[in-house]
């Protein structure tokens, strides 16, 4: 079973993310409601990949993603993002995010998204 | 709403939305304060409407998020330009009726309607606002985006490669509304640099330019590049690639044909991969403070905690049915004792755990009082000073439930009755700005919340000439002390002010504020100073769920009284007990003269107990009322779970005395008595 953090400061979209992926058989090791607890999570449970909110307080999305690409380089996450935020998506990319995800998403979009990342 | 949304994530969204809402409304009014907004504040209203569009747009309460798309806008661009001019007033206005159109729609979703609100006006104010913001401002449609050349980096290594072997050429096209198509084609390039070198693209701006994402919706994206790799290692490629369609695939002799019909090449600049170990030490430091102060917090549903508190109130009965067994009476146990104390210890202790977890602070509560009396001073153009004290103070979440709305009522009553105009108040010597306090604290088993305003205080000839008109009063004129006048204007119906404002003045208000602070067993108070102003108190229980009774036996039947409303109970000497003109028995204590009330005669329950002198009196009070009760024996005190009365019980007429029921320790049933019921009963009879 693959192993999924979420990353989102809105408890609803953590729960949302959470009960599509559950029942598609992925496996929701934690959430982080911030950028700074991500990372620490991170750590801590290893995880196969990230979904990663960009608008968050502490550290937002892209602190995150740069600093959990710095402890693993193959680390894959997934930013979540909303319309509107085109140039952080792009920052992202080329911070080494895998995908991403547009709010509000289906749950046929998510998982196919984050099976094809997995391989 | 949609097939995927569920219960556990509606009742998520309108929990987290509320409180986000709250936030924002606390924020709006604190800037107000600070006469604008902060940049801390700018960025925290902007994170929340992010927030709330986003899970909106999920719930599909399209109207929400269209709405909260419109501020983020304003936020966005006030992020942007943190030294724009600003009407903070008008802005304050907007947001807020946003924040109650939210508001109202959640209430909507949360009683199970769709909600129908429109939003069309609030946004068209908005997006008016932001273009005048703009135009006044003198900056129009762009960013303040430094221009920066599209960079790439690429690893020295690569750049310096042989010439690539093979060269391609690829369209794709993406699924139907998965929106930023644009965005998708630069994680494409992104992805090709990997292991392709020229790579063009048609269209070229995919980033700056919004309006290439409809390009490639409708005509494509496509692509040309040189590469070492095979045909199927790059199709391989094109097939991984999330949300395509379809794609195009050839391999082409020549690149610079594509080249010189679409487009140019993109700039690459040799350099290695950006330094970000500074930023990334920084932020393990960011973590490292967060997780010391880190608390590890759960949310729980509350109907979960409803469900532990009833099994715990089970608990304290079951545990009351063993060591108070009849069928241990007159053995001696010593061990078993000892056990019993043990068990009696630990449900104290659980039953006061679990009643902590409870309890929520007033903050909450109190806070929401700051935007009554901003709106209320706006409309009656008085100022006014909201000053809390004690909002830690903790009570039981059903009880914070039941006085909020008896707060803004008495709240706005203050305002509006109270506190006088700023030319009445300096003619008084007073300040020019009036003050409301609203205090909590602590006493014993209860809370008292104050409202206290130092407004013109109430007009006592007017109350009892209206009392009169009324047929309120209940015993001679100079007999009444203040706080019985004071106590008229709890009746129903009672108002002395004439004129009917918007807030208050329907002479509905203060009967209703009575009967629900006291629906949850507490009591109302009030003082008053003529031109200093009046003190209201609201005396609550900590808890409703399980309360110190004394019960008594009446006939076969064991009733609860409250301890907290009983006076005194005694035995009285048969002379003691006289009649009044309508032949209502009535007690003198102390002096003074109270009725007095038969529980046998009032329920109907057979006893052997008639003689006054055989049975015991119960005084007991509220509101500085008190009626004396006559019951045939005290049976004993203790703690009792209460239990709200059954539907069908309430066909009976005599209800009006009963609160509710419990169990005792001996499996029977005992009814809890509502003291201000029997009380009502007490003066009319």
């Amino acid at each position: 079973m693959k192993r999924v953090l979420i990353v989102d400061d809105a408890a609803f979209i953590r729960l949302a993310l959470r009960n599509m992926l559950e029942k598609n058989g992925f496996d929701v090791v934690a959430e982080a409601e911030n950028g700074a607890i991500a990372i620490q999570k991170f750590k801590e449970y290893q995880p196969d990949l990230v979904t990663m909110d960009i608008t968050m307080p502490e550290v937002d999305g892209i602190g995150a993603l740069k600093a959990i690409k710095t402890i693993d380089r193959n680390a894959k996450v997934v930013m979540v993002s909303a319309m509107g935020q085109e140039s952080h998506v792009k920052e992202a990319v080329i911070n080494g995010a895998s995908y991403f995800l547009v709010k509000p998403f289906k749950e046929e979009q998510v998982i196919s998204t984050l099976t094809k990342i997995l391989g | 709403m949609a097939g995927l949304v569920h219960e556990p994530m509606l009742e998520m969204f309108i929990f987290e939305t509320t409180q986000l809402v709250g936030q924002l409304e606390q924020l709006i009014l604190e800037s107000e304060q600070e006469d604008c907004f902060s940049r801390s504040a700018i960025d925290e209203i902007f994170r929340i409407m992010h927030t709330i569009k986003g899970s909106s747009a999920m719930m599909l309460v399209n109207e929400v998020s269209s709405l909260a798309h419109a501020v983020e806008d304003v936020f966005y661009f006030l992020r942007e330009f943190p030294d724009v001019k600003l009407e903070c007033a008008s802005l304050s206005d907007l947001i807020l009726s946003t924040v109650d159109f939210i508001k109202s729609e959640l209430e909507q979703i949360k009683s199970g309607n769709q909600p129908v609100g429109s939003a069309e006006m609030l946004l068209q104010q908005l997006k008016a606002f932001l273009t005048h913001l703009k135009e006044t401002n003198k900056i129009v449609g762009a960013k303040p985006h430094k221009e920066k050349k599209q960079q790439y980096y690429v690893p020295q290594s690569k750049a310096q490669a042989q010439p690539a072997a093979r060269s391609f050429k690829a369209s794709v096209f993406f699924e139907e509304g998965c929106e930023m198509e644009n965005i998708r084609a630069f994680t494409i390039i992104h992805n090709l640099k990997a292991f392709a070198e020229e790579i063009y693209h048609f269209p070229e701006d995919i980033i700056e330019d919004d309006s290439s994402a409809e390009i490639i919706r409708d005509s494509g994206f496509h692509i040309a590049c040189t590469t070492n790799c095979e045909y199927s290692e790059m199709q391989a490629f094109f097939q991984d690639t999330i949300f395509l369609k379809n794609f195009d695939l050839q391999e082409i002799s020549d690149i610079s044909e594509f080249k010189s019909s679409q487009t140019r090449k993109i700039e690459i600049i040799l350099e290695d991969t950006p330094d970000t170990s500074v930023l990334t030490k920084k932020e393990d430091r960011v973590q490292e403070e967060k997780s010391s102060t880190q608390q590890s917090i759960i949310s729980v549903s509350v109907t979960k905690l409803d469900k532990l508190m009833d099994l715990v109130g089970e608990l304290v009965i079951s545990e009351a049915m063993v060591t108070q067994n009849p069928d241990l009476q007159g053995l001696a146990l010593n061990n078993f004792s000892k056990a019993a104390r043990q068990l009696r210890k630990i449900t104290g202790e659980l039953q006061d755990t679990v009643m902590s977890i409870r309890m929520v602070p007033l903050s909450n509560t109190f806070q929401k009082m700051h935007r009554v009396v901003r709106d209320m001073s706006k409309k009656l153009n008085k100022e006014i000073k909201l000053e809390l004290l004690g909002e830690e103070t903790e009570v039981d979440k059903n009880i914070i439930e039941n006085i909020s709305d008896p707060l803004m009522h008495i709240i706005r009553n203050a305002i509006d009755h109270g506190v006088e105009t700023s030319q009445d108040r300096l003619a008084a010597g007073k300040m020019a700005y009036g003050k409301v306090l609203l205090e909590a604290r602590n006493v014993g088993s209860e809370v008292l919340v104050i409202v206290k305003d130092d407004g013109r205080g109430l007009d006592k000839t007017k109350i009892l000439e209206k009392a009169k008109r009324n047929n309120l009063v209940y015993k001679p004129e100079n007999e009444l002390t203040d706080q019985e006048i004071y106590a008229f204007i709890l009746s129903p119906g009672f108002s002395t002010k004439d004129q009917v404002t918007e807030f208050s003045g329907r002479g509905v208000g203060m009967d209703v504020v009575a009967k629900n602070i006291n629906s949850i067993g507490g009591t109302l108070q009030i003082n008053s100073t003529p031109g200093q102003g009046t003190t209201i108190t609201l005396k609550i229980p900590l808890t409703l769920a399980i309360i110190d009774g004394m019960t008594i036996g009446v006939g076969s039947a064991r009733y609860t009284i409250p301890t907290i409303s009983i006076k005194q109970s005694f035995r009285a000497a048969p002379q003691s007990v006289f009649q009044d003109v309508d032949g209502n028995e009535m007690i003198l204590i102390r002096g003074k003269c109270y009725p007095i009330l038969r529980l046998h005669k009032y329920f109907g329950v057979k006893t052997e107990v008639q003689e006054i002198s055989e049975g015991i009196l119960v005084v007991v009070e509220n509101e500085n009322r008190s009626v004396v009760l006559f019951a045939d024996a005290l049976i004993g005190e203790q703690q009792v779970v209460v239990k709200s009365l059954p539907n069908y019980f309430k066909i009976f007429p005599k209800v009006d005395g009963l609160a509710g029921c419990t169990l005792l320790g001996d499996g029977s049933i005992s009814l809890i008595l509502d003291v201000v019921g029997l009380m009502r009963f007490g003066y009319s009879a």
